[in-house]
């Protein structure tokens, strides 16, 4: 059964006087332990339809149903509550907590959820093992490399126990090496423990290792396909 | 752990968070400082105007305060008024006056007088005139030669007289008669009220009774000193109770100025404090609105990962209630030390000495402030705080996660 199922989902914008379709007829649904690419160029509407799967923006039509509840009706109040238990986020630029340190940037979500400091201190050390940064915890995130960080927002995503996680070009401000270990855990976590990753990227490294691959184009799916 | 990040996040931007903490602490300081100063002043101008001058309560006869006719000595059963004051718990010490004014000449001037006729022993127990009289300035109604009179200082100059120099003092008897008497100056008093001084002279009841041809044990006036300040209005409801036809007020009453200094002091110290915090209010919204704008993308993701309004307010106004106390602890502990270390000093305005004394005021002045200042003003540095942080908070809440965080 689908964890998130897309259904007829519409959203456009003024620019100007010109009213633009970010996204226009949408219908995708996608299953536990994907491992999905969304790509297209600039401006397709790979991002708003990340944000609307994440419950970040409202569709102007359409349904969005995970594990069969329809966020599109949720209030704001019972969104965020939703997302904090249900959706995991890596974002482009890390967006770590830069004061704390990485076991604490991980930690936060469970201390948001309610979960004792014992257990939040367990998880989240045995995240950050697993992303292999076991030995950088209470490193601050000026002191990491932009990969570290980006492996620090994985963890993150993780600690909530998500249904799946949406990343927004986690690539796109990593070196290769970075990329090429980032992706390797990713993989790994998806391959091992069937967590749910669904990105939009620009980077054919991170396409090439995607199970499914969506083209979005003027806000429409072009292409949706399943790769080796 | 939002109260970590919180207090962690007022030091992101130490130097714009120093500014701000060290505006507060000074002008917590000047505003401790100043609130102590004017307290302090005004505490001390009651104290010395209720010890030399009022006493905490005064007894007439009713008709006696409109025009201070001699004639309306206080009347009634005076055997009972003396045992009731001499029995009833909570009074110190009381002291009869026969109080008249007077033409008081020498021989080079002449000025009008009030006259206290006193019994000098039970007067030193009720106020401390006695006390203010300094040892090349003669005595209290001691070793005096010919009829004792004890003058202020203001006065000695403004007849050009000194120390047993002789004064006449004229008035009028029971029956509206002119009469008068010489006096010799036993003793210059001095107190920080130069228009006291200048007015009152003190003599023997003893000594002017007969020449006021009234009866041996009349008085006019009688002043009572508390063994508490905090028992003066139980006591006068009690003699009120018990003497209705006489006129017994307390020193609020007597001096209606000093009551207000007294009663308005603290309003105005709050308002004074208020304004200030009003002030640092304003330099705290703006520095909470730069962290805002510096942080939009973060605020963006904790809304987005899933940190609810209540949240993101709470952790706001933490942060803006940490900067305020910061810088309150550091304002009011120096602000404290300064006003300790001036009480043990003082602080000796004495250029300005004849200036204060003709308001009343010593030039001497020892700052003071209670302990429950301390306390709503630390309550009033978290309120400032919190209220400073409605707006920021607001600007944060009505971020959308979706643009914030993409925000550059």
């Amino acid at each position: 059964m689908s964890i998130i199922a897309i259904e007829n989902l519409k959203k456009s914008y003024r620019d100007s006087e010109v009213e633009v379709h970010a996204l226009n007829d949408i219908n995708i649904a996608f299953d536990q332990g994907e491992f999905t690419a969304i790509v297209g160029p600039s401006g397709s509407g790979k991002t708003t339809l990340l944000n609307m799967i994440g419950g970040l923006d409202k569709p102007d039509n359409g349904r969005i149903l995970i594990g069969g509840e329809d966020i599109t009706k949720l209030s704001s109040r019972k969104l965020i509550d939703f997302r904090m238990h249900h959706i995991g986020f890596v974002f482009q630029s890390y967006n770590l907590i830069p004061v704390l340190t990485a076991l604490e940037n991980v930690e936060f979500i469970m201390h948001l959820q309610g979960i004792k400091r014992e257990k939040r201190l367990s998880r989240a050390t045995e995240l950050l093992e697993a992303v292999g940064l076991g030995d950088r915890i209470h490193s601050r995130p000026s002191k990491l490399s932009g990969g570290q960080q980006q492996r620090v927002a994985v963890a993150r995503a993780l600690a909530s126990r998500p249904r799946f996680i949406l990343a927004d070009e986690p690539t796109a401000n990593l070196d290769s090496a970075s990329t090429r270990n980032l992706l390797e855990i990713m993989e790994k976590l998806n391959q091992e423990e069937q967590v749910t990753f669904i990105f939009s990227t620009h980077d054919q490294r991170v396409v090439d290792k995607a199970h499914r691959v969506i083209v979005l184009e003027d806000g429409k799916v072009v292409k949706d396909e399943y790769q080796n | 752990m939002i109260w970590i990040v919180a207090w962690k996040n007022v030091w992101r931007n130490k130097a714009r968070s120093l500014v701000v903490v060290m505006a507060i602490a000074f002008g917590l300081l000047g505003g401790v400082f100043s609130s102590a100063v004017l307290k302090g002043t005004s505490d001390q101008r009651v104290r010395e105007a209720v010890s030399r001058e009022t006493s905490h309560l005064q007894i007439h006869n009713k008709a006696y305060t409109d025009d201070n006719e001699v004639k309306f000595v206080i009347g009634g059963d005076l055997e009972k008024l003396d045992n009731v004051l001499d029995t009833m718990k909570g009074i110190e010490a009381w002291s009869p006056r026969v109080k008249f004014m007077a033409m008081a000449g020498s021989a080079n001037a002449g000025t009008g007088v009030m006259v206290m006729g006193i019994d000098p022993d039970r007067e030193s127990r009720v106020t401390e005139i006695h006390s203010l009289i300094r040892d090349s300035c003669g005595t209290w109604f001691q070793a005096c030669k010919g009829v004792p009179v004890i003058v202020g200082e203001a006065l000695t100059k403004k007849l050009k007289v000194r120390l047993h120099s002789k004064i006449v003092l004229t008035f009028q008897d029971m029956q509206g008669n002119l009469t008068g008497g010489a006096f010799r100056i036993c003793g210059i008093y001095r107190t920080s009220n130069s228009v006291f001084d200048e007015m009152n002279v003190f003599v023997t009841r003893t000594d002017v009774i007969p020449l006021l041809a009234a009866e041996t044990n009349s008085c006019h006036e009688i002043a009572m000193r508390m063994k508490d300040a905090g028992i003066v209005e139980q006591i006068q409801s009690t003699l009120k109770t018990l003497f209705p036809a006489l006129l017994i007020q307390n020193w609020k009453e007597i001096d209606p100025l000093l009551g207000m200094l007294n009663d308005f002091m603290d309003l105005w110290l709050y308002l004074f404090m208020g304004i200030i915090m009003l002030a640092l209010g304003f330099g705290i919204i703006n520095t909470m609105l730069m962290a805002i704008l510096e942080r939009t993308r973060e605020l963006g993701m904790l809304a987005a990962i899933g940190m609810n309004k209540q949240k993101i307010f709470s952790l706001i106004m933490l942060e803006s209630v940490f900067l305020s106390l910061t810088g309150g602890i550091i304002g009011i502990t120096m602000g404290t030390a300064l006003t300790w270390y001036t009480n043990l000093t003082g602080i000796n305005l004495g250029t300005f000495t004849e200036g204060f004394e003709k308001i009343g005021y010593n030039p001497m002045l020892y700052p003071s402030l209670d302990l429950f200042f301390f306390i709503n003003l630390t309550l009033m540095v978290i309120a400032t705080g919190i209220l400073a942080s409605v707006y920021p908070a607001r600007r944060a809440l009505k971020l959308r996660p979706a643009e914030a965080i993409r925000n550059d």
